[in-house]
């Protein structure tokens, strides 16, 4: 589905990632973690085909991304930015109905037929068939972020990219969220989700990517990446992991170092 | 009722306020002629009885040149109010309609005949918009907030430049000339005047048409509306080039006539809502039907003289504008 090698990524002269080389598949969630500021999300733009790398390529279903127009990218890649201010006039529906904007010649205004039935299920997947109607505005920030996620699917790209989608949602929510997305991958999407919680990724994710020292410092199945001496050297401070009865992992920062970080 | 309803009634309810307006337009002033009288005159292009000639020669250029100007201004506002997000879009925000009254200013003041107008408004709207716009471009494109920077510093540097013109102006009729102009009026307007004109607007309705899918997907943010393969500076520079065809249109016809293009968006939207494929559409019979009803009160509150139509507009509508806009903040 997508497929970087060799990226060097930032803005301008400042470089944010380097050496970074990633492929995301059908059928798999993929959650990319790292402290702030680290380039999670610089990453999710290359990937998605807004960012263009300094070095190295990025190809979209076997296409380099620069060979794709803006329409050709979104019928292929739904991304979810990290919240931004959209209208607060704008509806729910309208917003989950231009989803389908990629899919209509420019001179297309109005949904076409086969638009209603992806708008409707997209809004039933997510539960907001009762905000429909509603200005998003009116919606607390966890049932706009479901908002989105409904516009993505909407969208009906195979891969979809998200930037913390949980950020507002209360822990049960993200649990949630993250369940909607695991969904989803079992049904064919290529999915990958930058979070800023670990132990939410570590429970819900197929594979993790733990960025950090600006490169890719481990990208596996959970148990690879999911370690003490690997975290504590992207978190530039001492975490500790457990294990809890259920078989769960929690990464926990010790009480000695959490003063110390760098 | 269903959203789609809603907002049918709603352009519906603008189409019948227009076509009232025109009937109304159309039947009062120094000789009223009751809707029978008016529908009976329509028949007849080539009548020889008064009502014929007056309908025909002076009334239904005039009410045409009316919803021509109140169109096209409409759409202008709502177009540049989508592209800015900014619920202060207009043509005079950009600069375009400060560039294209201060070339008619100097126009008037040098003798050029009035046919040219069209052509120079348009060059001037044009200009000035392509300067602001280069103006406002930064290394990531072209940014709202730095065109509205940019345009209202080049509107206050080029209305200063035509109270200079007027003057400056060789004698006074020329002054009173540029000022009465500059009040905005439909006065003396014959068919060749609408038609030049009606070919910009509807070059510029063509080009707005083009972009408003992606205007509706830039109500979601910039970062979306890229995500859904929208191409922001593409979109920003049709908006810009449509506005400045229908202020062109609309300038070179009534000279400079504010606020239609300010408060128009916003009751549009209060009506039909804010998806610009239905926004859009609506402020066009909205827009005609506020000017085509200004100007008829215009000519004949006050007879035997006009008021200005522009200044009747600003003390009609600036109060109807903050009534609506309290209203909204309230609801």
């Amino acid at each position: 589905m997508i497929d970087a090698r060799g990226l060097v990524l930032g803005y301008r002269e400042r470089v944010v990632l380097r050496d970074v080389t990633f492929a995301l598949h059908a059928h798999e969630l993929v959650a990319i973690v790292g402290p702030n500021g680290s380039g999670k999300s610089t990453l999710l733009r290359a990937l998605g085909g807004t960012l263009t790398p300094q070095a190295g390529s990025v190809a979209i279903d076997g296409t380099p991304s620069h060979a794709l127009d803006g329409d050709e990218r979104a019928r292929r890649v739904a991304f979810v930015p990290a919240e931004e201010h959209a209208d607060d006039d704008v509806l729910v529906r309208e917003a989950v109905e231009l989803g389908r904007f990629p899919h209509r010649p420019w001179w297309q205004w109005g949904a076409q037929p086969e638009d209603t039935p992806l708008v409707d299920a997209a809004l039933a997947r997510l539960y907001l068939e009762p905000f429909a109607e509603r200005r998003i505005a009116t919606l607390s920030s966890g049932e706009r972020q479901r908002v989105w996620l409904a516009a993505a699917l909407a969208q009906g790209a195979p891969t979809l990219l998200l930037d913390e989608p949980t950020s507002h949602l209360d822990l049960a929510g993200a649990y949630a969220a993250l369940d909607t997305l695991h969904a989803l991958a079992e049904d064919g999407a290529a999915i990958a989700v930058v979070l800023h919680d670990l132990n939410l990724a570590g429970s819900s994710a197929d594979r993790l990517v733990l960025v950090g020292d600006g490169t890719v410092l481990a990208d596996g199945p959970v148990s690879d990446v999911f370690r003490s001496d690997l975290l504590t050297r992207a978190y530039g401070a001492e975490i500790a992991v457990h294990h809890t009865n259920d078989g769960a992992l929690v990464a926990v920062p010790s009480r000695r170092t959490r003063g110390e970080r760098r | 009722m269903p959203l789609t309803s809603r907002r049918g009634v709603g352009v519906l309810l603008l189409c019948a306020a227009l076509v009232a307006s025109l009937a109304v337009g159309l039947g009062v002033g120094a000789v009223a002629l009751d809707p029978r009288t008016v529908l009976a005159a329509l028949a007849h292009p080539h009548g020889t009885d008064a009502a014929s000639v007056l309908v025909w020669t002076l009334r239904l250029p005039r009410v045409l040149s009316g919803t021509l100007v109140g169109a096209a201004l409409a759409l202008s506002g709502t177009m540049l109010q989508g592209m800015l997000r900014n619920p202060l879009g207009d043509p005079y925000l950009t600069g375009g309609s400060a560039g294209a009254a201060l070339t008619i200013a100097v126009a008037i003041a040098l003798g050029v005949p009035p046919p040219a107008y069209a052509a120079l408004a348009f060059a001037a709207a044009l200009g000035t918009t392509v300067g602001v716009a280069s103006l406002a471009r930064s290394g990531r494109g072209l940014s709202p907030e730095r065109l509205i920077l940019a345009g209202v510093a080049v509107s206050s540097l080029f209305a200063g430049l035509t109270t200079l013109v007027i003057m400056l102006a060789p004698n006074t009729t020329i002054s009173l000339t540029i000022l009465a102009w500059l009040g905005g009026s439909l006065a003396g307007h014959g068919w060749r005047d609408v038609g030049w004109a009606a070919l910009y607007a509807a070059g510029g309705a063509l080009v707005a048409a083009s972009v408003v899918p992606a205007l509706n997907a830039i109500r979601l943010g910039d970062v979306r509306a890229r995500a859904l393969g929208v191409d922001l500076d593409r979109t920003r520079w049709l908006v810009l080039i449509a506005s400045s065809l229908l202020t062109a249109a609309a300038v070179s016809v009534s000279g400079v006539i504010g606020f239609v293009g300010l408060i128009v968006p916003h009751a549009v939207r209060a009506l039909v809502g804010a998806d610009t494929r239905w926004s859009v559409p609506a402020s066009l019979p909205a827009g005609a039907c506020m000017v085509v009803l200004a100007d008829t009160v215009a000519r004949t509150a006050a007879p035997p003289i006009e008021l200005p139509l522009g200044v009747l507009l600003s003390v009609v509508g600036v109060p109807v504008f903050v009534m609506i806009a309290f209203r909204r903040s309230t609801a």
